[in-house]
């Protein structure tokens, strides 16, 4: 049989596939660029500047005076996407419950006191004064409560504003479920935190080190939050991802080789505990303005029920006021334990994670164009981080996911104008000396072009002969540079910060002066606080200054990098240093 | 193919078979043309295509069946496949996972088959090991993700060893009920022709077995791919199962599906690829039947 056949013999066949097979690889290889791209992961350069661009556009210099609330005048309406469409949610209209899936953290406590409980029941505030039965249930999984809210099986989505961001271009492909942010439940308060190990006492140590966290999280936009206020180039750190923050905190406790992680409470406390040489480089109890956890509801089903989605707000809020009593609190406590399947006192140890914002907190939140850690700011300041990572392509506009109909509703009625907004720190004065004897969390570096010898940060272009040329900026990025500064400061609301300023040394033994060239800097730096606490109504005291001339070079090795030398610097400082 | 069909022996003493049945009637057993395997296992998967194109048919998102923040069409998936393969290294994720369960069905079969042979061959052994190895079968896995975690760090060898324990648990009972299944009539003979134990073990149940647990591994190979997603829930970075996470979170949900299809195109491949292999290898079982 076999043998009769003329052609190769069963080797000389091995060989020729052998053959073919290698040419093959080889091609394969040789070609490797070409055929099987490498991607664009982790080699990304971040325009650090890119941020002046973005963030320009926020509104026109600030014309008006100190005390006025700049509000919004659009109408959500205008913005927002027309919901298309047939409805497309399961919906009884006998039964009325709303589906609200939430995670296990502590910022649902009031909803859970509103709703006396997790299943729908008759004793709920929602349903004695709105009508409508509420079903909170447990999704914890992100992806998860996505898909169900995607799917129609839930009405609302919980997450932090950055979840929201990452989800919303994809949920808006389908105008009915396209999120809609009416209200926000707390800001993560000591929530989340980054633990470090080592001799990293800044988030400037972080370069070159290993960090590790759950992507897509709020952990991911914490860090890189940081280290892009820092002017960190993310590729500057090995970035290593789990997929939940409870992973993290494990991978950083076993594996020494990994400098940081960011991760929740009560991991976070409970590391620097039990592994010694680690220690919490900073958390939200600092930095309480930075992740804001809310609800959005499907536009299809916000559409149809206006009344329900004001209800919840409502509820929320009246829960917030019931928890005020000690009793109270405690059942609420009690049904929160129930309802995660937790012992009552795992509960109680969270109840510092997160700060409820009331109803004046949240109309600082939507309705104050002004505020420095507003929706908008707070979303722009997101997608900014998220699309700098490469992480989403184009961001949804902040206006096409918050709706503020509610809360200015609830305002002009007047329901909630006892809750008063008293989450706002304030500060005694302080020097420079006594803030600065500990290591600053993170500092951020800030260039404004000011004019030779002025500390006027909007000082006008001059013509040849030195006349003012009107309506022109000396350095037209200025707005944009506060505009960071401001969000840095705004999202560290409880820190202190110092703002010092630098100058060149280009004059330095040509006789100029030493204590003008210092008293120069040091204007500048309070020209760059008091336009802060102008545009942005910071509390004066929050902000300590210092002008330091030519004493410090941006880079020790490189002293005459002059341009690098003209600077500001933005130093945040934790609350016990004060 | 290559001109000697294996089958051709078999195809010479069957002219006494039964003609084909139409195409509407079963017949226990019976042999049926390559052409109609293909077509027969061809229409469920159009059936599928075809369901999947009518409920996501329609270029507005709100006049679908199914939403597209559920599941893309065909079509959408299909066009952002340039960017999985050139945004998002494809290929090289491709690459990187592959090897990866290639790594962890080669420790487990390390492993998991000099055991699986002597459970299969000593009941006292058998006795010891049973126990874990039905507890295994039970176990959700993906609870032992933190636990791999803390033993072997994050990195490769922690995604080896995991896939590892989906493999050899999965495998195990399989390569003992292989040896077990052999004959007693085997064993017999071969004790009456003065065999002793090693010669029993080598020369009768392993060669006799070896068909099934060749069985045993082609199908436990694919079970690696199920457990890819979990392998590489830590340090995600490169990867297949990253790919599906990472799109589960910020989308495009099209990569997610895309994937999928990747995944099953592999599996038929490698699944050709043993079957071709075992054809070759156990050429003398091809005749048996």
């Amino acid at each position: 049989m076999a043998e009769q056949k003329v052609g190769p013999t069963i080797l000389g066949r091995v060989v020729l596939v052998l053959f073919i097979l290698a040419a093959i690889a080889g091609a394969g290889y040789f070609f490797r660029d070409t055929l099987f791209p490498a991607g664009e992961d982790g080699k990304r350069q971040v325009d650090l500047d890119a941020f002046k661009e973005q963030s320009g556009k926020v509104e026109a210099p600030d014309t008006k005076g100190i005390t006025t609330v700049n509000e919004y005048t659009y109408l959500p309406a205008e913005k927002l996407a027309p919901v298309k469409g047939v409805s497309n949610y399961k919906w009884s209209a006998t039964d009325k419950v709303v589906q609200f899936p939430i995670n296990v953290w502590i910022g649902w406590l009031p909803i859970v006191a509103a709703n006396h409980g997790f299943a729908p029941n008759t004793e709920s505030i929602f349903y004695k004064d709105y009508g409508f039965k509420v079903n909170l249930k447990l999704i914890d999984d992100p992806v998860v409560a996505r898909d169900a809210f995607a799917a129609g099986e839930s009405h609302i989505l919980w997450g932090t504003l950055d979840m929201i961001a990452l989800f919303a271009p994809g949920l808006m492909e389908d105008s009915r479920t396209a999120p809609r942010v009416f209200q926000q439940i707390d800001w993560s308060n000591g929530g989340d935190g980054i633990v470090v190990r080592g001799a990293i006492h800044s988030v400037r140590d972080l370069k070159g080190k290993t960090v590790v966290y759950a992507q897509n999280s709020p952990s991911q936009y914490f860090i890189n939050n940081l280290l892009l206020a820092a002017g960190i180039q993310p590729a500057e750190v090995t970035h290593k991802y789990t997929a939940t923050a409870f992973e993290a905190a494990a991978a950083f406790v076993a594996d020494k080789r990994i400098d940081a992680c960011v991760s929740w409470a009560p991991d976070i406390y409970n590391i620097p505990d039990k592994v010694a040489g680690t220690r919490i480089l900073t958390t939200t109890s600092e930095a309480n303005k930075l992740i804001a956890d809310v609800w959005a509801a499907r536009a299809d089903f916000a559409k149809d029920h206006p009344e329900i989605i004001k209800g919840l707000a409502a509820g929320i809020f009246k829960g917030m006021d019931q928890l005020a009593e000690p009793g109270f609190k405690a059942r609420a406590f009690q049904w929160m334990a129930d309802g995660y399947g937790m012992p009552v006192d795992e509960v109680q140890a969270m109840a510092n994670d997160a700060h409820s914002t009331n109803f004046a907190e949240n109309k600082e939140f939507f309705l104050n164009a002004n505020n420095a850690t507003n929706f908008e700011r707070t979303w722009k300041n997101i997608t900014f981080v998220y699309r700098e990572l490469g992480l989403i392509g184009t961001p949804a506009r902040f206006d096409e996911v918050m709706d503020f109909t509610i809360i200015k509703l609830l305002d002009q009625e007047g329901t909630f104008k006892h809750q008063v907004d008293t989450y706002r720190t304030s500060f005694a004065p302080t020097s420079y000396k006594k803030l600065s004897a500990e290591a600053p969390i993170v500092t951020q570096t800030i260039r404004i072009n000011f004019y030779p010898n002025s500390s006027n940060l909007y000082e006008p272009q001059h013509d040849e002969l030195g006349g003012v040329v009107p309506n022109t900026l000396y350095d037209p990025t200025v707005e944009a540079t506060l505009e960071k500064v401001a969000r840095l400061a705004g999202q560290y609301e409880r820190a202190s910060i110092a703002v010092i300023g630098h100058t060149d040394s280009s004059m330095k033994g040509r006789g100029v002066p030493l204590e003008e060239v210092k008293k120069l800097s040091l204007d500048r730096a309070n020209a760059v606080k008091q336009a802060l606490v102008k545009k942005y109504k910071f509390d004066p005291n929050k902000f300590t200054i210092e002008g330091k001339a030519w004493d410090e070079p941006a880079d020790p090795d490189d002293p005459m990098n002059q341009a690098m030398n003209r600077r500001v610097e933005i130093a945040v400082y934790p609350p016990e240093a004060m | 193919m290559t001109g000697d069909q294996p089958a051709t022996p078999t195809a010479e003493a069957a002219p006494k078979a039964l003609p084909a049945t139409p195409l509407w009637s079963l017949r226990i057993r019976e042999r049926i043309p390559p052409w109609l395997v293909w077509l027969l296992g061809a229409v469920p998967v159009a059936v599928l295509l075809g369901l999947w194109f009518a409920v996501t048919a329609g270029p507005e998102a709100e006049k679908r069946v199914i939403s597209p923040t559920i599941l893309p069409s065909p079509t959408e998936v299909v066009r952002s496949f340039p960017q999985l393969w050139f945004d998002r290294a494809l290929m090289r994720n491709l690459f990187v996972s592959f090897g990866r369960v290639v790594e962890g069905f080669a420790v487990a079969v390390a492993l998991v088959f000099p055991l699986g042979l002597f459970m299969g061959s000593f009941t006292k052994i058998r006795a010891m090991f049973t126990p874990l190895s039905v507890f295994g079968a039970y176990l959700p896995i993906p609870t032992l993700v933190p636990l791999t975690l803390s033993l072997f760090g994050t990195g490769e060898v922690q995604k080896v060893v995991f896939l590892a324990l989906a493999f050899g648990i999965y495998l195990l009972p399989l390569i003992v009920a292989a040896v077990d299944g052999v004959d007693d009539i085997y064993l017999k003979t071969a004790y009456t022709l003065g065999a002793t134990r090693a010669q029993a073990v080598r020369k009768v149940l392993l060669p006799v077995a070896w068909p099934q647990i060749y069985e045993a591994l082609r199908l436990g190979f694919g079970v690696g791919w199920s457990y890819i997603l979990l392998a590489e829930m830590v340090d995600i970075g490169r990867g297949l199962g990253g790919i599906i996470i990472i799109s589960q979170r910020r989308g495009p949900r099209e990569h997610i599906y895309l994937v999928l299809v990747v995944i099953v195109a592999l599996a038929f491949l490698t699944d050709k690829a043993w079957q071709l292999a075992g054809r070759r290898v156990f050429r003398w079982r091809e005749k048996r039947r």
